[in-house]
């Protein structure tokens, strides 16, 4: 049981990053979406014992590890937004290294572990090439095969699908999926897609403050009937831009595909309702929150997982 | 924006981000230091008179200017200006900058130069600081009591050496580093670098320059040393100009030096050209990625991404593989860091460069260690282990500060640090593992340096060299004692690193603490033993005859107390490293006091050790007799007594009869004994003083019947009850107890006497052993309380003179009986007349078989040699020269007895003790030799050690004991000259011409180096107050009693020095200079030439200085005729001989023991002239061979300066 308790990070600046931060999660994959700069990383490292916060606390089975870090980081995985390894040292090697450090065993012995893994991200072939001269892709398949490693309790990743390509992408989720039956799960990042596919539940964090704490069905429910979609010339937008809050707008062969949330149910003329997905719910509340709106309803109500 | 304006905006912002680091503002600090130790005059040229109120050379002159700055840029500059340019481009590569730079209008070159042009003004900027600073305390600052090593403020002094020598330093060591950083995007190949250089420069290009260096050679180093300051001394300093010179000559650089600094820049601006280049080439191949990461790309093509991704998914779920976590075991995680971190060090280049540094430095210093004379050494294991034992710690120090903070940093530049820190494992473990890591570099290094030792000494011994290899003086020297400082150090640098955090901040804490130590050692007073963590200087002072024995005690101390501040620092850095990173303000209720103390209570434990250690070492070492007690009581004994006592003269001491029970592994003895005084002056004496050592309780007695003199802070003040009337005698009696030395010392240091487990030296001189009849004007006397020498009237010697040596008075008898373990020999003065052993304890009794006039003692376990009337005790393992310096003290023996005086005693022993000091000291019949000379130097027709050492402290027989000179100027020549010149004699009497006349060379050079113009006094004059005064006592004593003799005759001048010995040998006038030209004038042949000789010689301070111009050959007929100039640069009208020669003079057939033998194939011709001081003459040599070369003085028998440019070389 994770329990996140009225966080607060401040840099010196002064910077606030988290500015009373609390969740609670025990078991799944919880995702945690935000802009740039919303504090999920802050978040995410403060999780993982990395740094320490300016106030409150994380608790896990009832331990404040943001005191103690030495308790999270015997049942964590952990992957970092951004990462390097050992140039000089083998695939194989950095991981087995990874493994002694991690303290994992398994019934066949470490470095038969260590290339089991690596075959599970698919660096079967690059396992005796030194890291160093991996490409970006494959660099990211290493830190999140370690990160799975040795059965942790707790799995906390930030972006970790950046740089991977569509079939590695799907390769990881599903073995996040797998992950997530019976332990906690917690993904950071700003694609929404990778949430609507991957997450039961969401957070949405943005300027230090989770203003959403809900399921993805959830959300789109809330936007049911309110959704819109039309094209649109390109001299109207100022005008619609005015009057309507748009959730996205693509120009497509000089004319604006555009989506409007419209609460009052009187939509711009030509534009048809549509279903509502994910990404209309996140960029609303994040939006909101941005502008200076405060939190939306919807940010007050908190599902739980 | 133009491409200058680009370059500018690189330089703004590296210029910008340099001065902002802090290792320029240690840097800064440092060299604030330093600006204000030179304005206190600490360091100076030595010249001027260093007389109180002397003028004095000025620290503002260029000629001090350009030494400071030469010295300072190559000492420390290049270690920051690595750092600074160096590591530029490695910086950007690491913040991934290189793409979106480059992405612009920047072109590499302006990128490279901008970077190079940041970093080197940074320098410039913190450089012109240090100036402004040192011209503000020179000029504004410095108004002490003494500022006359202040002359007036000139801007050229301070600017003209940082053009002259700086400036091309300057791009020199930031412009390779520069470019080896561009190149290899490794820091630690970049800190080799000045490692590299500096150790080349200080270790052997501005150091190494034995007297027989060919002048073609001398002048190509000066050349090729980037700092220039091989250039400055062998020009303008080895040799002293005078202080009027140093301070108002300017200091003119010839073209070839001006051309050679022309180079060193352009070495630096080309590489920062070549750097340029090579950015230029890594972007167009891409390599901007494999920069970032930090490693080269490998030959091996990358592979395609999409190959490894069509690859088909892999079967089956994690939960198959079984996977469990453990938290993993201290062991286990160390050793998995420690064999990841060694696995990076084989594929890094610095090891690969760090090694055949070592090598270098090794070889260097062995092959090229040089002894008394210039001789070459024979190094045994143990010296040689010691010789290395402080560059060697100081290097792996520096080597293990960079490893240590790149290990440190690595995970963090190679972006590994977030995963690395969330893994279970300990800090603890992490810590050691990459501590362990480290040390293997330490481990590999002195695993070299030791190969490298032992291929020399193999080598050696395949050429004839008679030394072993020995491993364990190896094993304790750097195993037992360096090592633990590599394991402080590595914690230190470890612990620093934690609480700053920044690469920057401790390289320059780690340097500036590095400087300081070696500046202090060398520069200052050494370190005492508490903060002593470097172990400097403390093993070598090695002795073979027992290693250890003098600082053993302290340095175990010393060792175990850096040890015990290892986990303190461990905890520390642990503590600060913290994995996490901290939160301001949870730092700021951290330091809140209840929590600070909260932190330091848990620290207690680990504090207590070294607090514990620490002060043992810190009072162990004062209680001693280095200690403050000491230091009081001393200066109580001159307090109390100097004004009483100091003038007056002793009764003679007739007889010494001692008890000396040895027990040199407790340091200790018990003596008792009585001296018998009898009044052989015409006055009566109601006080007699005597000056004894910390030996309390001692029991008196007087006549046989218990005393208690007045104890005068040590001088002991006995009052008869009857004042003892002349011609009366008394006997003075005493027991007592003593330790020396006693405690453990402050600092590390040789010792002059000692009773120590590897053997024992005591002398009479002073209150070591035995008491000394009489107060001792130097006890007690330092910087605070000296006062100035003696001026002495012209007539000071007319009636009678004091002894210069032993008691004063008449010679005295001896019986002196030893007491020493039984493996030990003990040898005192006299003949032996009782050996005997029993229960273990050998006793043996000394007796003067002829009066002496002092006495000492010497004892070890020796094996001996003997000789005609001679014998060598010396340690069994130093047997390499004994056989020929018995041959030097038989043939002295011979000789001096035929020259001077009949030896009067049975047997001229000669002692080795261990290499705690580094003298030999010719007391009657029993000379004492320390192992650090002659027993270990090599024999070398240019430098014959062994023999001249023998042959010197032999001649002291006559010289200083049957003839013992009398107090005051000029008296010690006729003791240490005096040796010199029999030296010589010895040396033409066995080995022939090539052997005197290197020998003479020798101690030309030795009189030349260490002469100081403006305060040397003619021969007459010279009291050894003074810098200066002992070269020329010894060296231009001895030559000059040579040039006498060509002057006299050398069977006039013997017969005139036996008369002399026989006038004052055995009467209470002691004799002076004057006194032996009296007596030496009646036996020259040409009394008028004689005068003229003596009163430039001895009465003025000449040297001349020839110099050949316009030297021409020219076919005659059947011949050639070789026409010149000679010229007296010099001062004093000699006659000197002018040779036009062929081929080389001596054959190597005939060397070392034998005489020499003049090659078959050498030709020479001559032609003699007179010269006037400043004089010139032409001369004319007809030769009936083609000349080769032309040689001022070919027989050395001129003493003159700067003989090697006397020569000229016809262009083949």
């Amino acid at each position: 049981m994770l329990e996140i308790s009225n966080l607060v990070k401040v840099y010196p600046g002064p910077v606030a990053a988290l500015q009373g931060v609390s969740l609670e999660a025990s078991r799944g994959m919880l995702g945690l979406l935000g802009p740039n700069g919303a504090g999920k990383t802050t978040l995410m490292r403060i999780v993982a014992g990395l740094l320490e916060p300016t106030s409150g606390a994380v608790f896990l089975n009832g331990e404040d590890v943001s005191v103690d870090p030495r308790r999270i980081r015997r049942q964590l995985g952990y992957l970092p937004q951004h990462f390097g390894f050992y140039p000089h040292l083998t695939g194989a090697a950095m991981l087995h290294f990874l493994l002694v450090l991690k303290g994992v065993k398994a019934p066949r012995g470490v470095k038969r572990l260590a290339a089991e893994l690596l075959e599970r991200v698919n660096l079967r072939e690059a396992a005796k090439r030194k890291v160093g001269t991996w490409s970006g892709g494959m660099r990211q398949r290493l830190g999140i095969a370690q990160a799975l490693a040795g059965n942790p309790r707790i799995v906390v990743v930030d972006e970790p699908t950046a740089g991977l390509d569509p079939e590695e992408r799907m390769r990881f989720y599903r073995l996040l999926a797998e992950l997530a039956e019976d332990r906690l799960v917690l993904l950071s990042t700003h694609i929404v897609e990778d949430i609507s596919v991957l997450c039961p539940r969401v957070a949405v964090l943005t300027g230090g403050r989770i203003v959403a704490d809900t399921t993805p069905g959830e959300a789109r429910a809330r936007l049911e009937g309110a959704i819109f979609e039309g094209a649109v010339e390109k001299d109207r937008m100022a005008d619609l831009t005015d009057r309507f809050e748009i959730t996205q707008a693509v120009l497509i062969e000089g004319r604006n595909r555009v989506r409007v949330h419209v609460p009052n149910g009187l939509p711009p003329d030509g534009f048809e309702p549509v279903a509502p997905s994910l990404e209309d719910a996140y960029l609303l509340l994040t939006r909101n929150r941005r502008s200076g709106n405060g939190a939306t309803p919807e940010a007050a109500e908190h599902t739980g997982s | 924006m133009t491409s200058f304006a680009r370059f500018a905006a690189v330089t703004r912002r590296e210029l910008s981000s340099a001065l902002r680091r802090p290792s320029y503002w240690f840097l800064f600090g440092v060299l604030a230091l330093a600006a204000w130790g030179f304005s206190e005059g600490a360091v100076t040229i030595s010249s001027g008179d260093a007389t109180a109120g002397g003028e004095r050379s000025h620290i503002t002159s260029v000629f001090a200017q350009t030494m400071f700055q030469s010295i300072l840029i190559t000492g420390m500059g290049a270690w920051f200006l690595a750092i600074a340019a160096g590591l530029v481009l490695i910086r950007d590569s690491e913040f991934q900058i290189g793409e979106i730079l480059h992405s612009t209008r920047l072109t590499p070159r302006e990128y490279a130069w901008g970077s190079f042009a940041g970093a080197a003004l940074a320098f410039l900027v913190i450089w012109g600081l240090f100036l402004a600073m040192s011209a503000g305390f020179n000029h504004v600052l410095a108004t002490g009591e003494d500022v006359r090593h202040i002359g007036p403020f000139v801007p050229g002094n301070y600017l003209y050496p940082a053009l002259l020598l700086g400036l091309p330093q300057i791009m020199f060591f930031a412009g390779v580093p520069f470019l080896l950083g561009a190149w290899t995007r490794r820091p630690i190949v970049v800190f080799a670098f000045p490692v590299t250089v500096v150790l080349v420069i200080l270790g052997f290009l501005v150091s190494w320059s034995p007297s027989w260096l060919d002048p073609a050679v001398n002048r190509a180093l000066m050349l090729v040393d980037p700092s220039g300051f091989r250039w400055l001394n062998e020009t303008f300093l080895k040799l002293d100009q005078g202080m009027d010179f140093y301070n108002t000559a300017p200091l003119p650089a010839d073209a070839g030096f001006l051309l050679s600094r022309i180079a060193v820049a352009g070495v630096g601006l080309l590489a920062v050209e070549a750097a340029a280049r090579n950015t230029a080439r890594r972007l167009l191949r891409g390599d901007t990625d494999a920069v970032v990461i930090g490693f080269r790309r490998s030959g091996r093509k990358r592979a395609p991404e999409d190959a490894e991704a069509i690859q088909p998914p892999a079967a089956g779920t994690l939960g198959e593989l079984g996977m469990r976590t453990e938290p993993p075991g201290f062991l286990a995680a160390a050793t998995a860091i420690g064999r990841t971190e060694v696995l990076e060090l084989l594929v890094r280049p610095g090891m690969y460069l760090f090694v055949p540094l070592i090598l270098w430095q090794s070889v260097s210093q062995s092959l090229f260690a040089l002894g008394p004379f210039d001789a070459p050494l024979l190094l045994t294991s143990g010296a040689m282990a010691a010789r290395q034992f402080n560059t060697l710690s100081l290097l792996v120090c520096v080597l293990l500060l960079f490893y240590t903070v790149e290990s440190l940093m690595k995970e963090r530049a190679q972006r590994f640090a977030e995963i690395y820190r969330t893994t279970p494992a300990g800090t603890g473990a992490m810590l050691f593992g990459k501590t362990a890591g480290t040390v293997v570099v330490a481990g590999v290094v002195l695993a070299a340096a030791l190969i490298a030792s032992w291929a020399i000494i193999v080598v050696r011994q395949l050429l004839g060299d008679p030394v072993g290899f020995d491993l364990w003086p190896f094993l304790a020297a750097w195993g037992g004692v360096m090592a633990p400082t590599f394991i402080f150090w590595t914690a230190f640098v470890t612990a620093a690193f934690a609480l700053f955090r920044n690469r920057y901040t401790v390289y320059g804490l780690g340097l500036a603490v590095l400087i300081y130590t070696v500046y202090g050692m060398n520069v200052g007073d050494p370190l005492p033993w508490v903060t002593n963590w470097i172990a400097w200087n403390s093993v070598s002072l090695w002795s073979d005859m027992g290693a250890f024995s003098l600082h053993g005690d302290a340095l175990l101390l010393n060792r175990l107390f850096y040890l015990s501040l290892v986990p303190l620092l461990l905890v520390l850095a642990m503590r600060w490293l913290g994995r996490q990173e901290f939160d301001a303000v949870r730092i700021l209720h951290r330091l809140q006091p209840r929590a600070l103390s909260r932190s330091g209570l848990r620290l207690v434990p680990f504090l207590l050790p070294p607090v514990f250690l620490g002060s043992l070492l810190f009072f162990w070492g004062r209680a001693g007799d280095q200690g403050p007690d000491a230091e009081e009581a001393a200066k109580n004994y001159w307090r109390r007594n100097v004004a009483t006592w100091t003038d007056f003269r002793m009764p003679s001491v007739s007889r010494v009869d001692l008890d000396v029970d040895l027990e040199p592994r407790e340091r200790s003895a018990s003596v008792s004994g009585a001296y018998t005084f009898v009044n052989h002056r015409d006055r009566a004496y109601p006080q007699l003083p005597i000056t004894a050592g910390p030996w309390a309780p001692i029991e008196w007695t007087l006549d046989g019947e218990p005393a208690e003199p007045e104890d005068r802070s040590g001088l002991f003040v006995i009052t008869p009850e009857a004042p003892l009337a002349p011609g009366d005698s008394l006997t003075v009696g005493f027991r007592y107890e003593l330790e020396y030395p006693r405690g453990l010392g402050t600092r590390a240091g040789p010792r002059n006497q000692f009773i120590l487990d590897s053997g024992v030296v005591l002398t009479a001189f002073g209150p070591t052993f035995a008491p000394v009849p009489g107060y001792l004007p130097g006890i007690g006397v330092d910087k605070d309380n000296r006062y100035d020498a003696r001026e002495y009237s012209d007539d000071f010697y007319e009636g009678e003179t004091e002894p210069a040596l032993g008691w004063g008075g008449k010679p005295l008898t001896t019986r002196i009986r030893i007491t020493v373990p039984e493996e030990y020999t003990a040898n005192s003065v006299g003949r032996l007349t009782s050996d005997e052993v029993r229960d273990g304890r050998r006793t043996v009794v000394w007796e003067s078989d002829q009066p002496v006039r002092l006495f000492n003692i010497v004892a070890g376990r020796y094996a001996v040699e003997e000789g005609r009337g001679t014998a060598i005790y010396y340690h069994p393992e130093h047997d390499y020269n004994v056989e020929e310096m018995s041959a030097a003290l038989d043939a002295a023996r011979e000789h001096y007895s035929d020259w001077f005086y009949p030896f009067p005693w049975e047997l001229l022993k000669l002692s080795e003790f261990p290499a705690y000091a580094s003298y030999a000291q010719g007391f009657p019949t029993n000379i004492t030799f320390s192992e650090g000379i002659g027993f270990l130097t090599k024999s070398d027709p240019r430098a014959h050690a062994a023999f001249a050492i023998v042959a010197h402290e032999a001649a002291h027989q006559w010289w200083g004991n049957i003839l013992t000179p009398g107090r005051g100027p000029g008296g010690n020549m006729l003791s240490e000259g005096m040796s010199h010149y029999a030296t010589i004699l010895l040396h033409q009497e066995v080995h022939g011409d090539r052997h005197r006349i290197e020998f003479a060379k020798r101690i030309e050079d030795l009189y030349g180096d260490g002469r100081f113009v403006d305060s040397e006094r003619p021969l007459v004059r010279i009291d050894g107050s003074r810098p200066g005064d002992g070269p020329a006592i010894y060296n231009k004593g001895g030559w000059v009693m040579w040039m006498l003799q060509q002057e006299m005759g050398r069977e006039h001048l013997l017969a005139g020095l036996r008369a002399f010995i026989d006038a004052y040998q055995s009467g209470s006038d002691f004799p002076v200079i004057q006194d032996m030209l009296a007596v030496l004038r009646d036996f020259a042949p040409d009394a008028e030439a004689f005068d003229a000789f003596t009163a430039q010689w001895f009465h003025e301070v000449v040297v001349p200085e020839y110099r050949l111009a316009e030297v021409k050959k020219e076919r005659t007929g059947s011949g050639w005729l070789v026409r010149g100039t000679l010229e007296n640069a010099g001062s004093g009208r000699m006659t000197v001989e002018v040779a036009a020669t062929a081929n080389e003079r001596w054959s190597d057939e005939g060397d070392d023991a034998t005489r020499t033998v003049v090659h078959r194939d050498y030709r020479d011709a001559r032609a003699v002239g007179t010269l006037d001081a400043g004089g010139s003459a032409g001369f004319e040599i007809t030769a009936g061979f083609d000349p080769e070369r032309v040689v001022v003085d070919p027989d050395a028998l001129v003493l003159q300066l700067r003989r090697q440019a006397a020569v000229f070389d016809f262009p083949e």
